[in-house]
This record gives structure tokens, sequence and C-alpha cells, in this order.
């Protein structure tokens, strides 16, 4: 049961709240009935993660009100031998893991002003999660700018599956000693984790041809923040421990700039982020769309992403380790410890294609009217990091339809 | 430095009328258009990385519909 903690923890742990934040706010110009069936697939040396995705949205009975429900299944399998743990299994073998999340959310457009709101939960076997979040747009100079503000609350319970008994039992964090811990409350001695995040928007078309996007998100964690489990792979301590708050700013920006005679179109972006762990990061996405037929269109991307250390990896480096098969950092006072190689230096190469069929066109044929406005979508990304997660690869296929 | 100051001003009061917007609400012009990709790259970038964002807080829309 530790082990199949420590793969699920590796996926998992992170502001899952942040990947709703395209569902909070309001799809201007996007308003239709549509029904999208996605499985997306990710796969390292360790690890393998299968996610089916089924997405509904309807107007009912226009733009003024919208509603969407989502749900998600998340099945991650890793072989132990590969992640490094078979002295603990005895051999390799192959867990599997599952997640489930569904969510609902209202959308609005009322003249120039779009609102949004969602509510998410999501349960597994040690982790429960529970999202909320409203948003509002405004649209200017007619609707040629968009200002979008959002704000969402991540509520969750930590738990421990213990080694001997399978039995779960809350999780404060590594520093606070496990008969304090209660699952009810806040604060120290809690397993409750909290996410407050806030963003803000900015959406111009500069030219008729021209699109320009920046965006600042903030993120403030409280509660626990490590994993459970991975107080194992640590030699200096029992436990992996990191601070109970932590802050994170994102700052974005990016354009797409069509090139309407060659049918293509530029897409650059840039993020960089910092938080109160004193990681730094920046990554750099160029992607090239190109119509090759009236309703086929390929997109080539390359990403580069680059990070820092966190505090508690970059203050006494000569008690760290990573080989490549091994990570584990500590703080000069002993304070912090972590394993999770996010908390170290390290960047990624990302080379990637799409295709996507719309398919228009076979709508036009007697009997197959029903499939105007849908498409089929083929993505593939490879990942050259250089981490211990190793290199990996990101695989999707969706299929979309407006009724 | 001026130069540019002028005609990024200039610019920003440049107003895209909705008849103008062909090009801007063709799909790969349309942010919204990978809202659904984007959250699976959310997905994986929060696991594997201490960045996080810069996946759809604008808001995803040009007003282009």
């Amino acid at each position: 049961m530790r082990l199949i903690g420590q793969l699920r923890r590796r996926l998992r742990l992170g502001p899952a709240l942040l990947v709703l934040l395209l569902w909070v706010l309001p799809n201007v110009g996007v308003s239709e009935d549509r029904v999208i069936v996605r499985g997306n697939y990710y796969r390292e040396a360790s690890t393998r993660v299968l996610q089916p995705v089924v997405e509904v949205q309807a107007d009912v009975p226009d733009e003024r009100l919208s509603l969407g429900t989502a749900y998600v299944l998340d099945a991650i399998s890793s072989a132990s031998i590969a992640s490094g743990a078979a002295q603990v299994t005895g051999g390799d073998a192959v867990f599997t893991e599952i997640r489930h999340e569904v969510m609902g959310h209202a959308a609005s457009r009322l003249g120039d002003w779009g609102l949004g709101a969602f509510f998410r939960y999501s349960t597994e076997t040690d982790y429960i999660s529970r999202s909320l979040g409203v948003s509002a747009a405004r649209d200017l100079l007619q609707r040629s700018i968009t200002l979008s503000m959002a704000y969402a609350y991540n509520f969750d319970r930590v738990y421990r599956i213990q080694n001997n008994t399978g039995a779960r039992a809350p999780w404060c964090g590594g520093l606070v000693a496990i008969d304090e811990c209660t699952a009810g409350g806040s604060g120290y001695g809690s397993n409750l984790r909290q996410v407050h995040y806030v963003s803000a928007g900015y959406t111009h078309a500069w030219l008729r041809t021209l699109l320009g996007l920046a965006s600042v998100e903030v993120a403030r964690t409280l509660g626990p923040q490590d994993n459970p489990y991975r107080g194992a792979q640590i030699p200096t301590s029992d436990a992996e421990i990191h601070p109970l708050a932590r802050t994170q700013v994102a700052l974005a920006g990016g354009a797409r700039w069509m090139l309407p005679r060659a049918r293509v179109v530029l897409e650059p972006r840039y993020r960089f982020t910092a938080d109160s762990w004193l990681i730094r990061s920046n990554a750099i996405d160029a992607r090239v769309h190109v119509r090759v037929l009236d309703h086929l269109r390929l997109r080539a991307r390359y990403r580069y992403y680059r990070q820092s250390a966190s505090f508690i990896c970059a203050d006494s480096p000569a008690d760290d380790l990573d080989d490549g098969s091994q990570f584990f950092c500590s703080t000069a006072s002993g304070d912090f410890d972590t394993a999770d190689p996010k908390l170290g230096a390290w960047d990624s190469h990302t080379p990637g294609v799409q295709l996507v069929v719309e398919l228009d066109g076979l709508a036009k044929v007697r009997g197959l009217g029903w499939l105007a406005g849908g498409w089929i979508e083929a993505t593939y990304n490879h990942v050259f990091q250089s981490n211990r997660f190793g290199n990996a690869r990101l695989g999707a296929l969706a299929f979309s339809l407006a009724f | 430095m001026l130069v540019s100051g002028y005609a990024l001003l200039g610019a920003a009061c440049v107003t895209v009328t909705p008849a103008q917007r062909q090009a801007l609400s063709r799909p790969e012009m349309t942010p919204a258009t990978d809202a659904s990709e984007e959250v699976w790259h959310t997905h994986v970038e929060a696991a594997r990385e201490a960045g996080f964002g810069g996946h759809g807080a604008a808001g995803g829309g040009c007003g282009c519909g």
C-alpha cells in the first residue's frame, strides 16, 4: 500500500484546482451545445496514466445560461521495478489506482458581461478534494478586449494508508506528529489542505489577424503539502517534511498571429513563475498551426521549461543526492526535507504534433449532417526531462460533436 | 522607445469590429478551442513541475463569436 501511495502522490499532489480554471471562465464566443470525449495517455519509465474524459455543455435555452458537466477517470499504473521500489514489493508488480472526478459548471452571458461558477468533487483512496469558484469577464471596445477575474477555493482532506493494516489515517504533514493529527478543523494539526486562487486575464484583438493574451495568477496553499509515503526514500528522516504554507505567482503572455495567405497561425507563449519556496521557473512554448486542407489542421509545438531549486535543495547541496535513480534534499538545519524531484533544479524539452480533422466536409454527405461542427483530434508530445522522472510520452485522442 | 510606446498606445485604441473578425473566429485563432487539451496539460504539469498557470486565465475569448 505504501508503494501505491507513492505512485499516486507523484501524479496528484499539486494545485489540482488550477486544472479547473478553464472551466471557471466563461468561454466568450464558444456558446454552443457540445459533447467532447477524450482519452488522455501519459507514460514514463515508472508510471502510466489513462484518463478518459466526458464533457457535455448546453445552452438553456441560449447563451444567457449555459450549463455543463464533466466526468474524469484517472487510472494510474506503475511497475515497481521501474520505479526503484522492487525491494519493497519483493519483485516487479503493476499497481493501478483509480481517481474519480465530477464537475458541474454554469456560465452566463449578459450583454458585455460573462459570469461563471463551478463546483468539483474528486475522490480516491486517501484523498478527497472539493473546489468551487466564480469568475467574471467584461468585454470592451466592441469585444476587442476582454478583461476577466476569477477566484477559486480548494479544500481537500489528506489521508495516509497505514502500511501494516491498510487502514486510512489523517495526514497533516511531516511537521505534525501522527497522533496529533485530526481529520477535522483547519490549521496546524488538521489534514485540511486549502488553496485560494485568484487570477486576472486580458485578451485583446490587436488587429484583424492578431490576438494577444496576458494573465496574472496567484495561489496560496495552506496545510499538508508533502507526501505521506515518500519519507522512505530519504535516508536522513522518517518523513518528507515540507512547509505548511506556500504562495505562488504566475505571469503569462502570448499571441496568435495569422498569416492568411499561408494559412498559418503562429502562437508564441511565455510564462514565468515564482514562489515562496524560492523556485523560479520559465516556460517558452512556440506553436505553429497550419491549415493543410480546408478541414484539416496540423499543429507543431516546441516547449522549453526550466526551474530553479527550492530552498530545501538549495541551501546545503552537499547533503543532497540526484543521480538519476535517487533524489532527495534536506535543509542544513534539518527542519525540511524532500524526495520530490519537482523541488530540485531541472529542465525539459517538449516537441509535439497535433492533427485535427473537422467533420464539416463529411457533414455535407446525405445522412451525415449530424457531424456538422464536429471534429477529431489526435495529439502527441514527447518530454525530454533532466530529472528522476525520466522522459515521458503524452498522447491524446478526442472526438467532439455539436448538437 | 517613444515610437514603440505610441504604436502600442495607438494599437490599444484600435477597435476590430465584429465584421472584421473572420480570421479571429477561426478555430486556430481561438484559445477556447484548446480548452479541453489545456486542462490535460495543466494536470500533467501540476504533477511534474513546480511552476503553474498560464493555461487559460486570460478568459479564453476574443469576442469573436
